[in-house]
């Protein structure tokens, strides 16, 4: 019964796999399918009247589980289902009250696709919000030593983020007015159009509402942003990122890297650009700003770390500055490049954190200068590393390097198309690449290269065994799937591309 | 004499006329006979006895309750009915107020007597019943009091009640002394009030709010008034637990059985709010009513309270403590939706102090649990116990997300009402206090989190290494918060179903 749940948990997430790549395959592409702010041309939509509440004189409140997907959310879904099937097979590690781990794991799971599917503003924030709580208990139970300081710094954190954020919604809630029924609306797409705004109210784009004496479409939008930046996370938002992912037992590491911080780049692109675009435009250059800082940053970190887990959060840091520059610069290429950095940071990411709990559970340390050498006591994990490190500097041939050429490419695109970006923005996110490769490389030498050294002796090398079978299941998907995207990248482009084009099309259509 | 003779008829038609509209008070007096005869002739055994008639009284009073929606409509008059001599207003609002406050005192009386060390109490509990059901036919009248006397008669009752339920056990010190505390600190409180009113009474001639009163405090000095007006809020504010009246509240609360602190932070509180209501409306209707800015003064007092509230409560570990000071903090926020001045508003209040009584009884019911099982009264008590009790830990855990607010839970649903109506409003005045008020509201929300998350951390999160025999859990008490927590996800994903009535009027 015990190990039941696990194999429960997994068939779960293999089932969810397969939905998700059946979904894929069914994807129609055209321009007829591009979704964004098109309620028709998104697929597979759900739309069921939910909350439906006459307040007498202010007309009714409406709240819909409306879900649906385009192709912003399509490959996040099919990278999100494959990184939850990883990570319940990492879960194996986990060996004290499985119910309630996988129970939680399980709710975080409903979560997270909850969060990519829903085009209704309500619907989004309450599985936005539903994160929280098993992922506070996933990392404050399961975690490392200072996992309690770890988990309430990173609730406290969103939290701070998302209270706004319900007030920001409230404040789109009553400033829209669904112009079929006339009742005000939580839908994310009836919000992108301005001429659904009723005259007078707070965030409409024709009454310039102040609040706190800033223009309120600013505000909002800055609120938004916030919120969502703390999940990306975003130079200086970010602290909490390093703490809870080196507390977080394999399976959380790999969720929070792999999609949790996806979610802070999809909300930027779907509610902060799809519902504020002329703000998102004319603030581009400090987006462009923070996302060069967060590459940096986070680049100069993973430098100075000594701990092999903290290399990786803050590598996730730096090159999850990449999806914001892509998004700043608000080109076809620098958009479609950010969607492509959140899928190939998923996958590689996962690795990574797999990578090193492998280390982790065979001789509980971390520390990149209690080893050396491992190349030749571990020959199929170096290879694996190797994979790893090479696929996330940007090894051409693998998925990272079109994703950061792309936003690059977008970057330097900017300045002769719409301006927002200068060159020099972009130069310095071909310098991020140059230390991630720094940092990456001279791990691997620290760790790998030389002579076999150990700081815990024999009991240490007998200790850590090559990868097992199960490992091994776990990694080759993920190494065949960042590899096949790097050398065929239409499998995400042609899929994401109709919608991205929208959406830039959109926003400058808003802006002029 | 004389004079009077040909008035007398007409009285007398009032008040058989009023008798229809007072239905449920009357069940409620029949009741309260009932139980204290029932306690008379069965002696200190007839705790249980005296629990099955509360509780089916309480049942067919509730069902009185929703008749009068109807005795509204019938009679054609839902905006309201005085009677009595213009002393009570039945309004939908009062009955939805009445309803909120039926429903969880029959919660409350189901609880009352599986804590065990108010069980224990040598006297019984029997007496306990009839003080209850006594202070729930006061707090009808506090919803309904719209004349300065039957507002001051309806809160001194429900007073005495309480400072008879605070005391009711009172083996050592701490409750005794919080018991005195309460009484002394109430009196205070009462007799400011009463000179408040008794100021108001002087200087307008009328004791009618919904009369001469209002109008009569416009022609007298503006500075006075202010003052007696001041008085009667204090007063009010006392019952509220609002900051700076709240000081009583922490020592009362902790000193108090839990289950009387249950009881003292729910009901008498929703009560002061329908009578808050009761004495705002005739100034917020009276149009050129230029005084006292009452939206000024209640925004600063709720953000007074939120702010002051919340923190405190991050530096309790007497999980009682705690949740008094938090309760500090929620009477705060449901102030928002009065500042509003309008229907919505006072419909989203309902709701949330619908959803905040549940939650609120719920998370004590949870504590006396805890404390049966244990006798851990501060959170480091609780460490580890999440492992051994596990629904019972599982249960405080959603009893908390909803008292901080947070999805998919009631209290998220009643945040979200209480904000959009208070957004409403400012959309349509720019009140720089409403901005504020939502911004202090949505801070304090991550503060609050700080604290109550602070219980499954302790049951959770914390490991240790003391194993005591798990000890024979009571169901009773589980059962009940099952059901309470059932009812809280429920209305976090469905809050209309509740809310359509509420939004009636």
């Amino acid at each position: 019964m015990r190990a039941s749940f696990k194999y429960i948990t997994l068939l779960a997430t293999l089932v969810q796999l397969c939905i998700c790549v059946w979904l894929y395959l069914n994807f129609k592409t055209g321009a007829g399918f591009s979704g964004i702010d098109h309620e028709s041309q998104f697929q597979f939509v759900q739309k069921i009247p939910w909350i439906n509440l006459n307040l007498g004189t202010l007309g009714t409140m409406q709240a819909d589980y409306f879900v649906g997907i385009d192709g912003i959310s399509i490959g996040l879904l099919v990278m999100t289902s494959l990184v939850m099937v990883i990570a319940a097979l990492s879960s194996w590690e986990i060996k004290s009250n499985l119910k309630g781990f996988f129970a939680l794991f399980l709710l975080l799971d409903m979560a997270l696709m909850g969060v990519f599917c829903s085009l209704d503003f309500f619907l989004f924030y309450i599985f936005y919000e539903l994160m929280l709580l098993p992922l506070y208990f996933l990392i404050g139970m399961w975690g490392g030593t200072r996992r309690e300081y770890a988990a309430i710094k990173f609730f406290l954190y969103t939290l701070f983020g998302s209270v706004f954020m319900l007030l920001v919604m409230i404040g789109l809630y009553l400033s829209v007015k669904d112009p079929a029924t006339g009742s005000h609306t939580f839908n994310m797409i009836q919000m992108m159009n301005p001429a659904n705004y009723t005259p007078g109210s707070v965030f409409s784009v024709l009454s310039h509402q102040t609040i706190f004496g800033f223009p309120a479409r600013t505000v909002g939008f800055v609120v938004l942003f916030i919120a969502f930046a703390i999940k990306v996370p975003v130079v200086p938002l970010h602290t909490w990122l390093p703490d809870a992912h080196v507390e977080a037992p394999t399976p959380v590491s790999i969720i929070l890297a792999g999609i949790l911080l996806k979610i802070g780049g999809y909300g930027i692109i779907r509610i902060c650009l799809g519902i504020f675009p002329e703000v998102a435009s004319s603030g581009a250059w400090w987006l462009g700003l923070l996302g060069i800082i967060s590459i940096l940053y986070g680049a100069f970190n993973a430098l100075a770390q000594k701990d092999f887990k903290r290399i990786i959060a803050y590598s996730s840091v730096s090159q999850m500055g990449f999806v914001l520059l892509g998004i700043a610069s608000q080109t076809a290429e620098g958009i479609s490049g950010a969607v492509m950095q959140m899928v190939s940071h998923g996958f590689l990411a996962t690795m990574l954190f797999f990578l090193v709990g492998v280390v982790y559970n065979r001789v509980h340390n971390r520390e990149i200068y209690n080893f050396r050498g491992l190349g030749s006591l571990m020959p199929k994990y170096t290879v694996f590393i190797m994979i790893a490190f090479f696929a996330s500097l940007g090894l051409p041939g693998f998925s990272a390097f079109i994703a950061e050429a792309f936003s690059l490419a977008g970057a330097f695109k900017s300045s002769s198309v719409n301006g927002l970006l200068p060159q020099w923005m972009a130069v310095c996110g071909a310098i991020g690449i140059l230390f991630s490769a720094c940092y990456f490389l001279w791990t691997l030498q620290r760790m790998f290269f030389g002579s076999l050294s150990l700081k815990g002796g024999d009991i240490w090398k007998t200790a850590l065994t090559d990868l097992d079978t199960r490992e091994i299941i776990a990694l080759v998907p993920l190494a065949l799937v960042v590899l096949v995207i790097g050398i065929m990248p239409s499998l995400v482009f042609g899929k994401i591309n109709d919608s991205v084009l929208e959406l830039v099309s959109f926003t400058k259509n808003i802006i002029h | 004499m004389h004079q009077l003779t040909p008035l007398i008829p007409g009285y007398v038609n009032d008040i058989y006329d009023s008798i229809k509209y007072f239905m449920p008070e009357i069940y409620l007096s029949i009741l309260f006979i009932v139980v204290f005869i029932t306690d008379l002739i069965f002696g200190k055994n007839s705790r249980l006895l005296c629990k099955i008639i509360a509780c089916t009284g309480i049942v067919l009073v509730i069902i009185q309750d929703l008749y009068q929606v109807s005795l509204l409509f019938v009679n054609g008059q839902p905006q309201g009915h005085f009677f009595f001599n213009n002393m009570l207003l039945l309004t939908l609002t009062v009955v939805g107020f009445k309803f909120v406050i039926d429903v969880l005192a029959f919660v409350l009386l189901f609880y009352f007597d599986w804590d065990h060390k108010l069980r224990a109490h040598r006297k019984g509990l029997s007496d306990l019943y009839s003080i209850v059901i006594a202070s729930i036919f006061g707090l009808h009248l506090m919803t309904m009091a719209v004349n300065l006397l039957s507002i001051y008669l309806s809160i001194e009752m429900v007073s005495i009640a309480s400072y008879l339920l605070v005391a009711y056990r009172s083996e050592n010190s701490l409750s005794t002394e919080a018991g005195l505390k309460y009484v002394l600190f109430g009196a205070a409180s009462s007799a400011v009030m009463l000179y408040g009113i008794s100021l108001m009474y002087g200087f307008s001639g009328s004791l009618n709010m919904f009369g001469n009163t209002v109008s009569g405090l416009m022609q007298a000095n503006g500075t006075a008034v202010s003052f007696a007006i001041l008085l009667v809020l204090l007063g009010i504010g006392f019952k509220l637990s609002l900051v700076p009246m709240h000081f009583w509240v922490p020592d009362v609360y902790e000193g108090a059985s839990t289950p009387i602190t249950a009881y003292l932070s729910t009901l008498p509180k929703i009560a002061g709010f329908a009578l808050l209501i009761n004495f705002l409306t005739p100034f917020i209707f009276f149009a050129k009513w230029s005084g006292f800015d009452f939206r000024l003064f209640l925004s600063v007092l709720a953000i007074i309270s939120m702010i002051a509230g919340n923190f405190a409560a991050v530096l309790q570990t007497n999980v009682k403590r705690m949740l008094a000071y938090s309760s500090i903090g929620h009477t705060g926020f449901a102030l928002m939706g009065i500042v509003t001045f309008t229907q919505q508003g006072v419909s989203a209040l309902t709701y949330y102090l619908l959803v905040y009584g549940i939650a609120n009884i719920a998370a004590l019911a949870l504590a006396s649990y805890f404390t049966n099982l244990t006798g851990a009264e501060d959170v480091e008590g609780y460490k580890g116990l999440g492992v051994k009790y596990p629904v019972a830990s599982v249960l405080f855990v959603i009893v908390l997300i909803s008292l901080t607010g947070l999805p998919v839970t009631a209290g998220f649903t009643g945040k979200l009402f209480i904000f959009s109506s208070v957004y409403t409003v400012y959309q349509q005045n720019h009140d720089i206090w409403l901005l504020l008020l939502m911004v202090t509201g949505a801070l304090t929300t991550v503060v609050s989190l700080f604290y109550y998350i602070k219980i499954p951390l302790y049951l959770f999160l914390k490991r240790t290494d003391i194993l005591s025999d798990p000890v024979k859990s009571s169901y009773s008490i589980l059962s009940l918060t099952i059901i309470l927590s059932i009812v809280i996800i429920l209305l976090g994903i469905f809050p209309n179903s509740i809310m359509q009535y509420f939004s009636l009027y």
